[in-house]
């Protein structure tokens, strides 16, 4: 052969391998992701990526329809008791796992046993659960120790939360996630590969049981129209804008807050804002360090702080946050002003004199930080040269967030820690609730709202007495709300059945193109 | 030659040893606890502290290193906590895209690095060497982010002739095809490497032009384009032959900015991925795997070395 027809077949190579039309045809829908999950069970997992994916594949009794209220999913409906100690959820009939298998309510016994002792958010209930039991092959009976409020709300929220698995998987399942092969729920789409670094993949189950009504947020019917959805790690953001602007992918989450304007006005893509907004929280230590007990001390370091321009730095366009101190969003019915008037005060003069008579003399407080997550980093330099300015000594320590998670689980290694909430449709999910979230905030006036809050079923008792909880966190601070966030993703125009909002995670049944 | 490759050989042994304690110790003096990230935000304390346990992390950091090399040395690197895999498998799977990356960036810096250099010290001092040796200068200087970007605007978004990232292996739908996944990447991580040959090739080409063998074939009156090919090229080869040798394992492990810009599979982000998520079974696999293929061709280039240039003996 010449080095002229070599040449050519080069040539004719390179053409073909540039003409050659894309590999993937319209049934799948490909979404570029930040990363990967650590793990898709979604009992014990409670990363949101987890949940955008493992939502289409695992249900749960019960999930929330557009108005964030809990509505039946695998359950058809419930009957509470009239001293509200006894629940008794009635299943659908005809819903099959996607190995084929008829869901029971031994499956359905099985899985709550496993989560309410393993499960990430399953001590919140079983902590007052007396027992659970299969009173019927389509009937479970949940028997509790004293009334508890939250119940469906809890239920409802599949991150960490109940989803149904065989009883086979549930079964002698522990805090270590369930492995890939296990992966078996009733969901619109199965689960068909997890390739590392690549892609994880599910695919449409034909023999899906769909709930009965119009759709309505995460209710009502649900129709798998894509035949693949494949989730692609894309770590680089620049590249998931590229690749929807190109049509390499359907869908690109985790888009910077200073590009919207720019994509909000760009035909080539959707921007897609999630309606329930991430908060930023620094927490304080309340089991060591001279923070522990001196609350004064913690409310001279609120008082010094400004949110508003760790805001405008961190995030960026004004209609991607808000100033808001209460710990729900605009809207929601847990939202209150009680104690928000000391949201963000920024009076460096009063923080000082108030730091002084709570005895501090200018001790190094340590401020722990990721610079994983940059709105984290961007807010908590602002917040260091507040607090300088108020004669605070911040000693800012920057890790990487696997360093981070594992330092503030020492109590004395840290004073402040910064991280970020997801939004949650009961205030009993938000982290500073539970006792044992690092930060430890356990006091008995904690305990005593409390213990009142979970133990009514009166929505609205149950919203006066948070506004009690939220006013008790402004006057003992044991964590430091930062403001609401608004994350958007974007979206090929392409797509159709997305609605104007994401609920709280992106989800693709009656989703076509 | 035989003598000599098998000497290397066992002098390999210790270092990979000392690689192996090095590389081990690295990986857990990192702060961060796989477990408590595996676990998430809502775990206690006692719950990281038993899958801890449930990994073999609380066990003395000597009796993991043990237990870890008697695995090594039965070809066992582990499993993957993240991925639950074998380490050998998640590696495999970052190996094709590594290599064919290399691979196809190697064929880039060749078509382009060889010809340019030689262009360029055959015409030394003229306008061509003056714009080839900026052109190399510039490739070398344009961080590898900003041109990886900058490509996939112009060939991805605007003209919509390759892929922007990604990469499905050969055996995926696509097959062969799936090469033009690669084209991008590999122009991208080839440009500040060619620019190195062109650089190379130029200096050893006037370098060996000035050596009396050449001004005696020149004074024999052969063509030009002779003397320069197959007196001073050939020559000037054998420095350049060890800079491929080394370019190609550098492809494998430095190509971090560009597997991340253009989101491949390959073995670069698959380290980065794992130090962040500490996923120990996973580095020390990917470290120790880099390590032994830049060993192995240490030990070829010096046996190439032998075989281009009689004049060097291998003792």
């Amino acid at each position: 052969m010449t080095i002229k027809s070599w040449m050519k077949s080069a040539l004719a190579v390179g053409a073909l391998m540039t003409l050659t039309t894309g590999a993937y045809a319209d049934g799948m829908l490909r979404y570029a992701t930040v990363g990967e999950p650590p793990s898709l069970d979604q009992q014990v997992i409670t990363s949101d990526l987890a949940t955008t994916i493992a939502h289409h594949m695992f249900e749960g009794l019960y999930t929330f329809n557009g108005a964030n209220a809990p509505v039946p999913l695998l359950a058809s409906g419930e009957t509470v008791s009239e001293d509200g100690k006894t629940i008794v959820i009635s299943l659908r009939e005809g819903v099959q796992f996607h190995n084929g298998q008829a869901m029971t309510s031994a499956d359905v016994l099985a899985s709550l046993q496993r989560w309410g002792e393993f499960g990430s958010r399953g001590s919140l209930i079983f902590d007052h659960v007396e027992s659970v039991e299969a009173s019927g092959e389509y009937e479970i009976t949940l028997n509790l120790k004293e009334p508890f409020g939250p119940w469906k709300n809890l239920m409802a929220f599949i991150n960490g939360g109940p989803a149904i698995y065989p009883a086979s998987v549930a079964t002698g399942a522990t805090k270590e996630p369930i492995s890939p092969e296990n992966y078996i729920g009733t969901g619109p789409y199965k689960f068909n590969a997890w390739e590392a670094n690549r892609y994880i993949e599910l695919v449409r189950f034909d023999d899906y049981a769909s709930p009965d009504g119009e759709a309505d947020g995460y209710g009502g019917a649900r129709v798998a129209d894509f035949d693949t959805l494949r989730f692609i790690p894309v770590s680089d953001v620049g590249t998931r804008i590229a690749g929807v602007r190109a049509g390499d992918y359907d869908y690109a989450e985790s888009i910077p807050g200073d590009l919207f304007a720019e994509l909000d006005a760009d035909a080539g893509v959707k921007t897609m804002l999630n309606g329930g907004p991430i908060f930023g929280l620094v927490f304080l230590n309340s089991s060591d360090g001279p923070l522990k007990e001196n609350f004064a001390l913690r409310r001279a370091i609120q008082t010094a702080i400004d949110k508003k321009p760790a805001l405008q730095v961190a995030i960026g366009p004004e209609g991607l946050w808000r100033a808001n101190g209460s710990f729900a969003p605009e809207g929601s019915v847990w939202n209150t002003p009680e104690g928000t008037e000391n949201f963000s005060k920024g009076d460096a003069e009063a923080a000082k004199a108030m730091a002084a008579e709570a005895g501090y003399d200018g001790e190094p407080i340590k401020f722990m930080v990721s610079t994983n997550y940059p709105f984290h980093y961007d807010s908590a330099i602002v917040y260091t040269k507040q607090l300088a300015q108020a004669g605070f000594n911040i000693d800012l320590q920057v890790y990487d967030w696997a360093t981070l998670i594992e330092k503030r689980a020492q109590p004395d290694q840290w004073d402040l820690f910064f991280t970020h909430h997801g939004f949650v449709p009961d205030p009993i999910l938000i982290s500073v609730m539970n006792d044992n979230y690092p930060g430890w905030w356990a006091t008995p006036e904690k305990k005593a709202l409390k213990d009142r809050f979970t133990a009514s079923s009166d929505p609205a008792e149950r919203q006066a007495i948070w506004a009690e909880l939220q006013a008790l966190i402004y006057e003992q601070v044991p964590t430091m709300k930062t403001g609401d966030v608004y994350t958007y993703n974007i979206a090929s125009p392409k797509l159709k059945g997305l609605g104007e909002q994401t609920l709280i995670w992106p989800s693709f049944w009656n989703v076509s193109k | 030659m035989l003598a000599y490759t098998a000497k290397r050989l066992l002098t390999l042994i210790p270092t990979l040893l000392a690689a192996t304690i090095l590389v081990f110790l690295f990986v857990h003096l990192i702060p961060g606890d796989p477990a408590a990230i595996l676990l998430g935000d809502t775990a206690t304390p006692e719950e990281v502290a038993q899958l801890s346990a449930e990994l073999g992390f609380d066990r003395p950091l000597w009796i993991q290193y043990f237990l870890w090399l008697g695995n090594v040395l039965q070809g066992d690197l582990g499993t993957s906590i993240f991925f639950r895999e074998p380490v050998t498998a998640v590696i495999g799977s970052g190996a094709e895209t590594s290599i064919l990356l290399a691979s196809m960036t190697m064929v880039w810096i060749i078509i382009l690095g060889l010809p340019i250099g030689v262009l360029s010290a055959t015409k030394h001092g003229t306008w061509i060497d003056q714009i080839t040796s900026s052109g190399a200068m510039l490739a070398a200087s344009v961080p590898t982010f900003w041109l990886g970007l900058y490509l996939i605007m112009i060939f991805s978004v605007t003209l919509g002739w390759f892929p922007s990232s990604g990469f499905p292996s050969l055996s995926d739908e696509g097959g062969i095809t799936n090469l033009r996944y690669l084209i991008l990447p590999s122009l991208t991580l080839a440009a500040p490497n060619a620019a190195l040959i062109v650089r190379l090739v130029r200096a050893s080409m006037l370098d060996v032009a000035r050596e009396d063998h050449v001004r005696t074939a020149r004074a024999k009156g052969l063509h030009p384009a002779r003397v320069a090919i197959k007196h001073v090229f050939r020559n000037a080869l054998i420095a350049v032959a060890a800079a491929f040798g080394f370019t190609f394992a550098a492809l494998i492990s430095e190509a971090v900015v560009t597997e991340t810009v253009f989101s491949l599979p390959g073995i670069g982000r698959l380290v980065v991925q794992s130090i962040l998520r500490r996923d120990y079974p996973v580095i020390q696999g990917v470290i120790l795997v880099i390590v032994v293929l830049y060993m192995v061709i240490n030990l070829l280039v010096d046996l190439a070395y032998a075989r281009l240039d009689p004049r060097v003996s291998l003792k």
